[in-house]
């Protein structure tokens, strides 16, 4: 009934308390058996108040600059500029939207930290999404990313960014445990808190086209058939 | 990798008559004049002959940003639009118009520092700047429509994160009082009319890019949270305006509001500024609240939140919420905007029924900001209303204006105070519309000679603040007695120059002061009480040279003069200093071009004289003392004929100036009697072309 394994992997997981190596997928690789695509859950995550944004893009700024020596919107890991016009509906609302044309509400994007699926780990050909520790946040390995944009097509929130300069992927690495961002609000309006899934309450900016490969799906379908 | 961080590298050059972009290596033509108002002297210098007019297709237009844009050094989001300025009088001069929001981050991100507009097109176009790509693109469409119809339009075409710096209906009309806008609020006074004059309806940026920092992230990030730590609230007021547990000073005048229980009222929920503890980096944008400084205590419940522009924690702007107004005039109830355009309706009006704070007054603001910044008309730092209260109340409109124009307007609704006057007529300035409309539109100096007035009556009168060419005092004697006098003889418009003001309004006691102004200009005596003036000393003129040099220092780094200079701070462990040094370094840092404070200052120094030449050169004379950097006979009177330097007065003594002016030039190793550079100035600043040039002109002293 469960081809090989002594324990299916919802089995598994039940047992370990949910705790399995993402490195495990790595060390899979190349071999026949699938890879483990659940990872160890986040501990933090900065989390945003809209109400407090005052739309001057310090995060953003802090995150590249004190993290990769530049001054970067584009390549932040918490996004702000996107909707500070209009919104995250863009123009389809005109004036009477958000951001600095509409009500004044500035919605900070941020990376979810996602427990399981991890869309953006899902989607890596090259598995280079990998959990750090101490925070455990999801992070791209750049020994590891080829630059294929696959995770960019995979989130739901948009929330990867690429490093044009060094053609590698990057997203949220929690600053290790110290974010930039939060660090750098003048209004106080990002924290840095205990992990909590908030991907069922930050809705998504767009609906994801990246293909998870049939090895990765057959694992889905180990845990998730009846 | 390029030699030098902080440049974005590239000049956009765009030729509108033969249709021509091109572009310029920054570094190699423009890096002694490092950006914004340097470039643009530079380009004016090289490439516009005297007597050129401003709406003449010759005529360039500059926008200029410099190597700390888009960067995360605080208060670096103001765009330099240098161009010849249509309401200087009675000849135009060089001159610049300033605008925050995002438009400066956004060109950079895009790869430029600069956009170099001439000629003229032949149909209304706009330009495109999308990441290292321009292109010109028919605007005919856009044309006659407002500035916020326009942004949006653009926005669908280029992307919701562009930012649009857009003409209204004033500058296509080319009304010398015209702006142009960008990111909602953020105006640029004067130059609306020059772009219209090309048939250039806007500029849209939208850049993917980076701005590299040259030195090490560790002391880039160390030397941000330096400048961090020092910032006041706006225009670097360095205490709050009332006692606050952490304080040990407060001073009521202080632009600092932030208190306990008072709160940005139309946040949802409510927010509260509370204590803002220096120390605290994650409040420094509570601490200011423009609304409730200009307006009284009754903006507070309107206040959604602090706006401004691209990284700076300050956030002058103030966006509020008045739902009244929609359905009282049919307004959107969000408005936003800081100082004299936030002020914009209400300084019309004499008095409204509910006091000058109370809620009509709120609405006169809403209005006004709301068909001005859609119209695209420009205040002039206030003057076209104090013009406007002076011309009604003294019969002059009555006089200057046919009967049946001048009884179309609703004069009663006016001396009622009620906002909707504002809409008969600031579409009518913007449109051209009738003599008191069109006149009004020219700015002060061309309405006066139109109507006859001699200029003599203005220079006299208090009330007015106007100061020469056309143009208003902007922080002088009432701020920093004959320092500020001096800092105002030396622009072609209103000096916009903040250094001294922020410092002498910072809200320090006298004596702190005068323990940072040793240090700062070698004694005590540089800086005086306000209102308790002492007679001119050398210090005083120290004072008034570094003012200027930083004033222009800012206006090509994109530093934000209206913010700094930051050598006073909130930190009482600092004994209240700031730093000196802080555009040094951060310059050094971004640029990997390393200079000490005293070199950039040279720098400075320059792009002042470039300024000065300029000035010369299109005057055509050399005798800038009598001729240009005069002062008006009310700074030299008081109402109550109080003495000069005595307590109480701004009243400057008019022997004591001629020795400020002495004093002055000499600190610039300028001529005593002509006020003009020396051949051996311009030499030992790296301009001994101009030199040169005005030695063929006969314009050296």
């Amino acid at each position: 009934m469960y081809s090989s394994h002594s324990f299916s992997r919802r089995e598994f997981l039940l047992m370990t308390g949910g705790i399995v190596i993402a490195a495990s997928a790595l060390e899979a690789k190349g071999a026949k058996e699938a890879p483990l695509i659940i990872m160890d859950q986040a501990e933090g995550l900065v989390i945003a108040d809209s109400t407090k944004c005052v739309g001057c893009r310090r995060c953003e700024l802090a995150c590249t600059e004190f993290n990769d020596g530049k001054s970067w919107p584009t390549m932040a890991r918490i996004k702000v500029g996107r909707n500070l016009n209009f919104g995250p509906k863009g123009l389809r609302t005109g004036q009477r939207g958000q951001g600095n044309w509409g009500n004044g509400l500035i919605i900070q994007d941020i990376c979810n930290q996602c427990p399981h699926p991890v869309p953006c780990a899902n989607a890596c050909p090259n598995d280079a999404i990998v959990v750090k520790p101490p925070t455990n946040a999801r992070v791209v390995d750049p020994n590891r990313c080829t630059g294929c944009k696959m995770c960019q097509r995979a989130c739901p929130w948009e929330m990867m960014s690429f490093d044009s300069d060094t053609d590698k992927a990057t997203k949220c690495f929690l600053c290790d445990g110290n974010p930039k961002c939060v660090e750098a609000c003048p209004s106080g309006a990002l924290s840095y808190v205990a992990w909590r899934d908030l991907t069922d309450k930050v809705p998504p900016r767009v609906v994801p086209t990246a293909v998870v490969s049939p090895e990765k799906a057959q694992t889905c379908i180990d845990c998730h058939k009846k | 990798m390029a030699k030098y961080g902080g440049w974005a590298g590239k000049v956009l050059r765009v030729d509108l008559s033969a249709g021509k972009i091109s572009t310029e290596d920054t570094v190699e033509q423009y890096k002694d004049y490092l950006g914004g108002t340097g470039i643009g002297y530079k380009v004016i210098w090289d490439e516009v002959q005297a007597g050129t007019k401003p709406f003449d297709p010759e005529n360039r237009i500059v926008y200029g940003v410099g190597p700390l844009a888009g960067t995360g050094v605080p208060c670096n989001g103001r765009t330099a639009i240098t161009t010849l300025w249509p309401t200087c009088w009675p000849r135009p001069l060089v001159a610049s118009g300033h605008m925050g929001g995002h438009f400066a981050a956004e060109l950079k991100y895009a790869g430029y520092d600069a956009i170099i507009i001439e000629g003229k097109a032949d149909h209304p176009v706009w330009l495109s700047v999308l990441d290292g790509k321009a292109e010109i693109k028919d605007a005919r469409g856009l044309w006659g429509q407002g500035i916020r119809r326009t942004t949006i339009e653009i926005n669908q075409q280029m992307g919701p994160e562009a930012s649009v710096a857009a003409i209204g209906q004033a500058g296509e009309n080319l009304v010398p009082m015209s702006v142009v806008i960008n990111s909602y609020s953020h105006s640029a006074g004067g130059v609306g009319g020059v772009m219209g004059s090309k048939n250039l309806k806007a500029i849209g940026v939208r850049g993917t890019g980076s701005v590299r920092i040259a030195g090490s992230k560790e002391e880039w990030e160390k030397v941000i949270k330096l400048h961090l730590s020092l910032l006041g609230a706006n225009n670097q007021h360095v205490v709050p305006n009332n006692p606050q547990p952490w304080a040990e000073y407060y001073d009521a005048g202080s632009r600092w509001v932030a208190s306990a229980g008072r709160r940005w009222g139309a946040a949802n929920p409510s927010i509260d500024t509370g204590a803002c503890e220096p120390h605290n980096l994650n409040r420094i944008a509570y601490r200011t609240n423009n609304a409730a400084f200009f307006l009284g205590d009754k903006a507070w419940q309107y206040t959604i939140r602090g706006n401004g522009c691209t990284a700076c924690p300050v956030r002058c702007h103030t966006m509020l919420k008045v739902p009244a107004v929609s359905a009282k005039y049919g307004i959107p109830a969000v408005g936003q905007n800081t100082c004299t355009g936030l002020l914009f309706g209400k300084s019309f009006f004499k008095s409204f029924p509910d006091g000058p704070k109370g809620q009509t007054a709120i609405e006169a603001c809403m209005v006004g900001m709301h068909l001005a910044d859609d119209l695209g008309v420009w205040e002039n730092y206030g003057q076209l209303q104090r013009d406007f209260q002076a011309l009604y109340y003294n019969g002059i409109f009555g006089r200057k204006v046919a009967e049946k124009e001048f009884k179309s307007y609703s004069w009663d609704k006016y001396e009622q105070g009620d906002p909707t006057f504002l809409f008969e007529l600031l579409p009518k300035i913007a449109n051209k519309e009738g003599e008191l409309a069109t006149a009004l539109g020219l700015g002060t100096g061309h309405l006066l000679e139109r109507w006859g007035i001699p200029e003599q009556e203005w220079l006299e009168n208090h009330e007015l603040l106007y100061w020469k060419l056309g143009h208003p005092k902007h922080h002088s004697n009432e701020d920093a007695g004959q320092c500020g006098v001096i800092i105002n003889t030396q622009y072609n418009r209103d000096a916009q120059c903040h250094s001294h003001s922020n410092f002498t309004r910072n809200g320090l006691p006298i004596d702190v002061q005068k323990r940072l102004a040793t240090e700062l200009w070698g004694a005590p005596d540089a800086v005086d009480a306000v209102a308790a003036f002492t007679p001119m000393n050398t210090y005083k003129a120290k004072m008034a040279k570094w003012a200027l040099l930083r004033k222009e220092l800012h206006d090509c780094l994109s530093l934000c003069n209206w913010m700094g200079p930051w050598v006073a701070s909130p930190l009482k462990e600092r004994g209240y200093r700031g730093d000196d040094s802080i555009e040094s370094l951060v310059y050094s840092l971004a640029t990997g071009d390393k200079k000490s404070r005293q070199e950039l200052d040279e720098v400075a120094e320059r792009i002042f004289l470039l300024h000065r030449a300029l000035t010369i050169r299109d005057m055509g004379t050399k005798d800038m003392r009598t001729r240009h950097d005069t002062i008006p006979d009310w700074v030299f009177a008081d109402l109550k004929d109080k003495a000069a330097f005595s307590k109480g007065t701004i009243r400057m003594d008019k022997e004591d100036i001629k020795l400020a002016m002495d004093m002055y030039y000499e600190e610039m190793s300028w001529d005593k009697q002509t006020g003009s550079p020396t051949g051996e100035t311009y030499r030992r600043l790296g301009l001994a072309y101009v030199a040169d040039e005005l030695t063929k002109r006969g314009l050296l002293p």
